[in-house]
Order: structure tokens, then C-alpha cells, then sequence
């Protein structure tokens, strides 16, 4: 077999099953996983809601390595294979020949970590990116202690520096009760679980388990405000005119799960909207090969599964991109766009919901401070200052009524998921908003760009050390002319 | 089917056509604006924002001292924000052989009647206090400005519907209409437009309208990138060129600066092209830290591209042409954004009163009359070659 070099993104159930099985089948791999975080990007809420609830034993690396590889089993396991493991490793960009970039020679993904970046080139790629938690806005949102299921979880489990104690669960599917869950175990109190709906949204014998325990939950009930200083210290729910004061440090938002489309659409892939799993994820065929030959998907990024199946989708991504896949009778199955069961409608009860759904001054994107007042009437942002009679008469229905839904542009008009954390807290609901003013399906709304580097590195390691001496000597600051060439094409003419 | 009727027909939604179409429906014209995709849907929304005189280029001062005295009432005039800074322009040198061409354009810039002067590397860090000290001198032009390319594309769009002008998003032009020798409308995928006069203002694509007048408007679609930080406190409001950058901190904070390599692209009538993806942020990061070594903490946000059109001298075409009678020609060859409100306004003249106000004789269409139909090819300017 031929020298086959596949590069694995990401160290979770699906990544190490293809890792795995990739090496098995005789490929040469690398995976690279994020994983220890740097606590400067944690506090960003990158890549998932960390709430500044991290201990300050974050910042010892060194430690922070050792717990991560401690925690996933799978790291050994593949280091064993002969995989090389990177951890602690970003992946912020991914870069192809295609028709608008014929001068990048081979399939490269861009790594780095706080210190510097490099480029690693690759024949097959397998994307195992997983998700990231999902944020819709109340008041207090911008509060210490308002997390993610996916953040929090990961401060626990990986990291052991979290840093709550009382913690309120919002939602009541497997996310929210698992969290929960883990959170008893670790010795942390649960001050409920709420759940907008009527019903637990996944009952069974894990809610008796937490109800023995006295958790209380609450369904028919929505969140009006978390209160507290700098820190969460109430979380007010409502039902009816009935009002509970929930006294915790911590809020954790386990509505739903986005899957980390970045990487995909950054390589070239078709993505779908997936109702059934909360937005949109590559196309695969039944290999797991993505519209891209050559390039997999698997795991959480492909929908919200549970690990038996992450692995089985790993594994034949694996297997695939180590072997010759005979790609020309390959079928892209093209993912339902309306579902029974539907995430997206889910999420849209709780944000209908949050704080009666109807107040105007909640911020949507925290990092630009843009509220959803400013959204709907796509007011430029608050630095300019600016009082305009005209710009009364233009909102997010007039916007969307003059051309087709594009978030980029309510994105430039607004800045709403133009600041730090790359949108990662407010693309969702921006979404929905827009969907709802413009009176189509969330399914219609195209997806808005991701742009590299899509982990915000400084400027000092995002330098390009590679650089040759032909780039930079050749350097130019825009295009070279030539009055002179044009000069002589009339004199020949003459 | 007809899709509307107007005097005007502007083809291109980016800032030279929303500018012209603002500035003829403001007197009183009757125009609409044909877009394939969203308005300010390429580099007239992503560009630099730069508007500046440049000392090496005499023959655009008329022009380029017009958009500035217009960029600064434009906000009130339009309605709608731009986020226009009159706070100069700062090119440093960082090699030697850079502070002899900048002493040089120093010398001329009065005989072309630009304001700029000399500055050494400690003045030059005095109004840019985060500039390396490697800067070895450079020139400051007072006359220089910059602005928010997305709100002033948005805010021309706005200001022209407000003035009664139409535009149409996801309309692609498919043909125009010639009888007589003039022109008499526009065939688009959404009907046909009649008009009196066509205006081509399609940037890249202008090759393509040319075409379909048969005409030959040489312009070739190149690549350029761009990256931006998060944003910082306010450091500086003087537009920078420098170590191969251009750019500058936003009133938001953010510091955008683009420059380097470019690939030759081909483009269609339709579609845009795909998303531009490549590891140039890199080296725009490297060249922006050795800039501004203080500020190498900060975060690079996203990166992003725009294509711009090159003519082969690299001069605009502002032209109106006889033959086919009724049809104008603009085409800005990346000099589009600063110098918007005076294309606009020349655009509006050449129509309404038959000559421009100012000097755009550097602009006519006809100097190309020799470039054979494969220019690109000879000079290597053709799709996907790169940085030639």
C-alpha cells in the first residue's frame, strides 16, 4: 500500500475510532485535538461556554496536558497504534486547491497553539470536530457563571477545574440530565432543572435517578433573568404568574448542541440543514466521505449521537480514508430538512420564551453589545452614535423584504457575530430572529461564512515563521502596472 | 417580461454603480440598479476603505480632491452613516530603497498639486505611536481619509431608494438591447429593463458586459486579501501604508489591514466565484506585528478576500460612449471605494449635463483601442497565475 498520510481532527469517540482505525489499515496519521485549551481562549468561551467558571489551575499547562491525556483513554490507545498525537493544538484553517485558489499546491490545514502556527500537509482528512453548546440570550446572560453543558462538562470531566457549586440546568433532554448527572457525582448540587415544555424531553429511568436524589424540576417554566453581582447568585423562573427565585452560582445552558461545522465549510464541503439535529452538518455518503473525495466526517459534527454510533462512524471514516475508496457510484445522502422530532423548534420554544421573549433591551451578540431591539431595527452599532430619522423606517422585515436572507450582511449592518468570540454566542438565535422576521423556515436561512483563522490567535503566533524569501521579497502591497506596455502597443500600431 | 423601465439602467451593485445611481436619482433620474447577487456583495463592501490623493498618480488629483470635499458631507447628504474619517493618510518606509521613492513622490506631490510632506521616523511615530522603530522616515498626506465600506455601500443603496431609485438584488444581466445604434434597455434573468441608458459599472464582470455590446473593456478580476483583529482601545485614526500593508483602526477598534500576493481569477455573469481560502493571513499577520510590535498580542478575528478589476495601466474608465450611443462605461480598476463619490457624481454629469465638472480626460475608454483580445495571456495576467 501506498504512503497514505491522514490527518484527524479531533480526540473524541469519533476521531480516536478513526485514528484507529485508520493506523490499523496501515496509514500513516496524525490527530490533532485542541484540547488542553489555553485559559486565555477558555476566556473567550472558545470552543464552548466556559462562563469564566474555570479554576485558576487552568493556567498550568503543563497540568492541564497531563488531565486531558489522563481523561481520554483513547490518546493512549492511538499513541499506541503509532498515531501522532497533538494535542493542545488548534486547527484554524483548512486550506484546498479550488477554482478561486489554484496556488495552494497541496491540501494543508493551518495548526498553532498560543506560541506559533504551522501548516500540516495531508492526502486524507477526516473531520471529527464535534459540537458546541448553544446560547440564546436572557438578562444576566453576560454574568459569571453562565455556562454550557459542553463547557462544563469539559472543565469537570477534562480539565478538573470547575469552579460552581449550585448549579440550575436548563433543558431536560439527554445533554441537560447527563450534565446533571455528572455535576451529583462530582459532589456539586443541582439547584433544578427547568425545561420550557410541558414534558422532560427525555424521560426515563436517568429523571427517577435524579428526582430520588430531591433535584427539583421544573417543566412550564421559563427564565426570565439571572441576577447577581458579577457573579450568577438567582435564577428567575416563571410559570404563569407564579415566580421562583432559584438561588445558584451557576446557570448551565443544555438546550442544544451545535455541531462545529467550521472546519468543513472551511475545506469545501457541501453542508446541509439537519432539522433533526439542530442546523447544519456535512453531507456524507455511507462511508462518511464528505462531498469533498477524500475528506470524512464523523462523530457529533454529523448530527448529535450517542459514542456506539460516533465510533462506528469513525471507524469507517477511518477505514476509508486509509484505503481506496471506489468513490464513483458514491451516494450523498442529503439530510431531512423538516423532522417530527425537530431540534431547531426545540430551540425556538426557549427563545420565544427567554424573559417573555418579547423584551427588547436583552443582548443577543455580548461581545458587540447588540440587543435584539438593535437587531430587528438593524441599527448601526451603538459606538457611532447615530440619529437618523430615515433609519426608523428600516428594519430586519424591510431589510429581508429587498433581498433574499443573507446574515453576512445583518452581520456588517449590526455587528452582531462580529466580535471575539467569532460568533460562536450568538450565530444561532441571530438565525432565528432573522427567519422569524422575514417569515421563512430556520431550514431557508443560508449559513453565514466562516472565515480563518477560525481560533482567534495573536498576531505573534499566527506569524508566518515558513516564510520564503521569494514571498517576502516579492511582496507586493497591490498590483504592479505597466503604463508602458500600453504605451508600446500604440506605438506599434502606429 | 418586463421588469421595469427607467431612464437609467446601472449594472453592478457595488459602490461606483449604488454611488452613480444615488447621485442620478438625487437629480431627479429615473434609475434602477441591476445586482446578480446582494449589493456590496464583493471588494466594494470588503476593501480597505482607503480615500487618498496618491503623489504618483497626477492624473487622478481632480477627482480624488472632489470625493474628498464629498466624503465629508456625505453622511448628512445620504442620510445614513459611513463611518468617514478625515484624519490623513501615513505611508512609512521600512528599507532604505523605500525612503528614496518616497523622497522622490515628496518632491512631486506639489507639482501634481497633492498636499504631503516628509517625515522622519520620529515624527512619523509621533502620529502613529504603535509603529516599530525600524520605520526609517515616510510622507503624510493631510488630504486623506477612510471609511466603513459596508455602511457606505448600504447607506448609497439607501439614499438612492429614498430618492426613488429601484434596485434588484439576484438580477444577472444577460443581454442588452441595441437598436439604431443606441442602446435601449437590458435583459436580465428577471425580465428586461428598458432604458435610455446603460450604465456598465460591473467591476470584475465588465469584460463580460463589454461582450455583450461588443465591445473589448480589457479589465482583468484579481484576488486581493485582507485580515482583522479584535478591536482595541482607540490607538490611531491616520490611514497607514506600509512593510507591504495598507490599513487601518477602525472607529470600532478593530484593526483591518490587507495586502500582498494576488491571483488572476475569471468570473461570470451569474454566480460568484467560490470563496477564496489561503494561508496569505500568515504573512499579513507576520508583516502587521512588525508594524505595530506592541500590538503582536492581539487577536486575528477572521480574514476575507475581495476581487478587484485591474485595467492594464491600472487607470479608471469613466466614459461615455457614441457608439452604442447611450452607454457608459465605469470601471474604477480598484480605485473604486475612495473615489466613489466623485465617480458618482461624474457618472451623473456625463448624463444628465453631457461632460463631467472635472478633468476625467485620464479616463477615457479609448486608450485601449490597441489591447488585443489576448492581453491577459501575454502578460501573464491570466486565471490562476499569481502575484505577476
Amino acid at each position: 500500500m501506498p504512503d497514505v498520510h491522514v490527518a484527524v481532527v479531533g480526540a473524541g469517540p469519533a476521531g480516536i475510532a478513526a485514528a484507529l482505525a485508520a493506523a490499523e489499515a496501515g496509514a500513516r496519521v496524525t490527530l490533532v485535538d485542541e484540547h488542553p485549551i489555553d485559559s486565555s481562549m477558555m476566556g473567550l468561551d472558545i470552543p464552548y461556554l466556559f462562563g469564566q467558571r474555570m479554576t485558576p489551575t487552568v493556567r498550568d499547562e503543563g497540568l492541564m496536558l497531563q488531565r486531558i491525556i489522563d481523561a481520554n483513554s483513547g490518546i493512549g490507545l492511538a499513541q499506541e497504534a503509532g498515531v501522532n498525537v497533538l494535542p493542545g493544538v488548534y486547527v484554524w484553517g483548512s486550506f484546498r486547491e479550488q477554482e478561486n485558489s489554484r496556488h495552494v499546491a497541496k491540501p494543508v490545514l493551518g495548526l498553532g497553539n498560543d506560541r506559533e502556527t504551522w501548516m500540516l500537509e495531508y492526502d486524507r482528512l477526516v473531520l471529527a470536530t464535534g459540537a458546541r453548546d448553544l446560547s440564546l440570550s436572557f438578562p444576566g446572560r453576560d454574568l459569571m457563571g453562565v455556562v454550557g453543558a459542553k463547557g462544563m462538562r469539559a472543565l469537570i470531566e477534562k480539565y478538573q477545574a470547575f469552579s460552581g457549586a449550585r448549579v440550575a440546568v436548563l433543558g431536560s433532554g439527554e445533554p441537560a440530565l447527563n450534565t446533571a448527572t455528572l455535576a451529583l457525582e462530582h459532589g456539586l448540587e443541582i439547584a433544578a432543572i427547568v425545561e420550557v415544555g410541558p414534558e422532560i424531553r427525555s424521560p426515563g429511568s436517568q429523571v427517577e435517578d435524579l428526582q430520588r436524589r430531591d433535584v427539583p424540576i421544573y417543566t412550564n417554566h421559563r427564565v426570565l433573568e439571572a441576577r447577581g453581582q458579577r457573579e450568577v447568585e438567582t435564577l428567575v423562573i416563571s410559570s404563569g404568574s407564579q415566580t421562583i427565585d432559584l438561588a445558584c452560582d451557576t446557570v448551565c445552558l443544555a438546550i442544544g448542541l451545535v455541531p462545529s461545522t467550521e472546519l468543513p465549510y472551511l475545506t469545501g464541503c457541501d453542508l446541509g440543514f439537519d432539522a433533526c439535529v439542530g442546523g447544519y452538518v456535512p453531507v456524507v455518503d455511507s462511508n462518511m466521505q464528505t462531498s469533498i473525495e477524500g475528506v470524512f466526517a464523523a462523530g457529533d459534527l454529523c448530527g448529535i449521537i450517542h459514542e456506539p454510533l460516533a465510533e462506528s462512524q469513525g471507524s469507517r471514516a477511518g477505514r476509508g480514508a486509509a484505503g481506496t475508496l471506489d468513490s464513483s457510484a458514491r451516494q450523498l445522502v442529503t439530510p431531512s430538512e423538516k423532522a417530527a422530532q425537530s431540534e431547531v423548534e426545540y430551540w425556538e420554544s426557549w427563545r420565544c420564551s427567554m424573559a417573555g421573549g418579547h423584551a427588547r433591551n436583552v443582548t443577543v451578540c455580548l461581545c458587540e453589545e447588540v440587543s435584539r431591539a438593535d437587531l430587528q431595527a438593524v441599527s448601526p452599532p451603538r459606538y457611532l452614535q447615530w440619529p437618523s430619522r430615515r433609519m426608523g423606517d428600516r428594519t430586519l422585515s424591510t431589510l429581508f423584504s429587498e433581498a433574499p436572507v443573507n446574515l453576512d450582511r445583518l452581520k456588517r449592518l449590526t455587528r452582531a457575530g462580529m466580535g471575539y468570540c467569532q460568533g460562536r454566542r450568538c450565530r444561532e438565535e441571530v438565525a432565528l430572529i432573522a427567519a422569524e422576521a422575514s417569515g421563512i423556515d430556520p431550514s431557508e436561512v443560508p449559513l453565514a461564512t466562516f472565515r480563518s483563522p477560525v481560533r482567534p490567535l495573536p498576531l505573534r503566533s499566527m506569524w508566518d515563521s515558513e516564510e520564503t524569501e521569494e514571498i517576502r521579497a516579492g511582496w507586493p502591497k497591490w498590483f504592479k502596472h505597466s503604463a508602458i506596455r500600453l504605451d508600446s502597443l500604440d506605438r506599434a500600431a502606429e | 417580461m418586463k421588469l421595469d423601465t427607467a431612464e437609467v439602467a446601472i449594472i453592478g451593485g457595488g459602490v461606483s454603480g449604488l454611488s452613480s445611481a444615488y447621485f442620478l436619482a438625487n437629480a431627479g433620474i429615473n434609475v434602477v440598479v441591476l445586482e446578480k447577487g446582494l449589493i456590496g456583495g464583493e471588494a466594494s463592501a470588503r476593501n480597505g476603505g482607503s480615500m487618498s490623493p496618491r503623489a504618483d498618480e497626477p492624473f487622478a488629483i481632480p477627482m480624488a480632491t472632489r470625493a474628498r470635499e464629498t466624503w465629508r458631507t456625505l453622511d448628512q447628504e445620504l442620510g445614513y452613516p459611513t463611518e468617514f474619517i478625515h484624519e490623513g493618510r501615513l505611508q512609512v518606509a521600512m528599507r532604505e530603497e523605500e525612503v528614496d521613492l518616497i523622497s522622490a513622490m515628496a518632491m512631486n506631490a506639489p507639482k501634481f498639486g497633492v498636499e504631503a510632506r516628509s517625515v522622519d521616523s520620529a515624527e512619523a511615530r509621533s502620529i502613529v505611536p504603535e509603529l516599530t522603530d525600524k520605520v526609517l522616515g515616510g510622507m503624510y498626506f493631510p488630504n486623506a481619509g477612510h471609511s466603513n465600506p459596508q455602511r457606505a455601500v448600504q447607506a448609497y443603496a439607501w439614499a438612492c431608494q429614498d430618492r426613488g431609485g429601484r434596485i434588484y438584488p439576484d438580477t444577472a444581466v444577460t443581454g442588452i438591447e441595441v437598436a439604431g445604434g443606441r442602446v435601449q434597455g437590458v435583459q436580465t434573468s428577471r425580465g428586461t429593463i428598458s432604458a435610455d441608458v446603460v450604465v456598465s459599472a460591473a467591476g470584475p464582470q465588465s469584460g463580460l458586459i463589454g461582450d455583450l455590446v461588443g465591445l473589448h473593456i480589457p479589465v482583468a478580476p484579481g484576488r486581493v486579501e485582507i485580515i482583522a483583529t479584535v478591536p482595541l482601545e482607540p490607538r490611531f485614526t491616520t490611514y497607514i501604508s506600509g512593510n507591504g500593508l495598507y490599513g487601518r483602526q477602525t472607529l470600532r477598534g478593530n484593526l483591518v489591514f490587507g495586502g500582498g500576493p494576488h491571483e488572476w481569477i475569471d468570473v461570470t455573469l451569474q454566480d460568484y466565484p467560490p470563496k477564496p481560502n489561503t494561508p496569505l493571513v500568515r504573512n499579513i499577520s507576520r508583516r502587521l506585528a512588525e508594524l505595530f510590535p506592541v500590538l503582536e498580542d492581539t487577536r486575528v478575528l477572521r480574514s476575507w478576500a475581495g476581487i478587484v478589476e485591474q485595467t492594464p495601466d491600472g487607470i479608471p474608465v469613466i466614459d461615455k460612449l457614441n457608439d452604442p450611443e447611450g452607454f457608459v462605461i465605469v470601471c474604477v480598476s480598484g480605485n473604486g471605494f475612495g473615489l466613489s463619490p466623485a465617480t458618482g457624481l461624474a457618472v451623473k454629469e456625463l448624463i444628465v449635463d453631457g461632460e463631467c465638472a472635472v478633468d476625467i480626460s485620464a479616463f477615457r475608454f479609448d486608450r485601449f483601442r490597441n489591447v488585443p483580445r489576448d492581453w491577459r495571456k501575454t502578460w501573464s495576467w491570466e486565471s490562476g497565475a499569481y502575484n505577476t
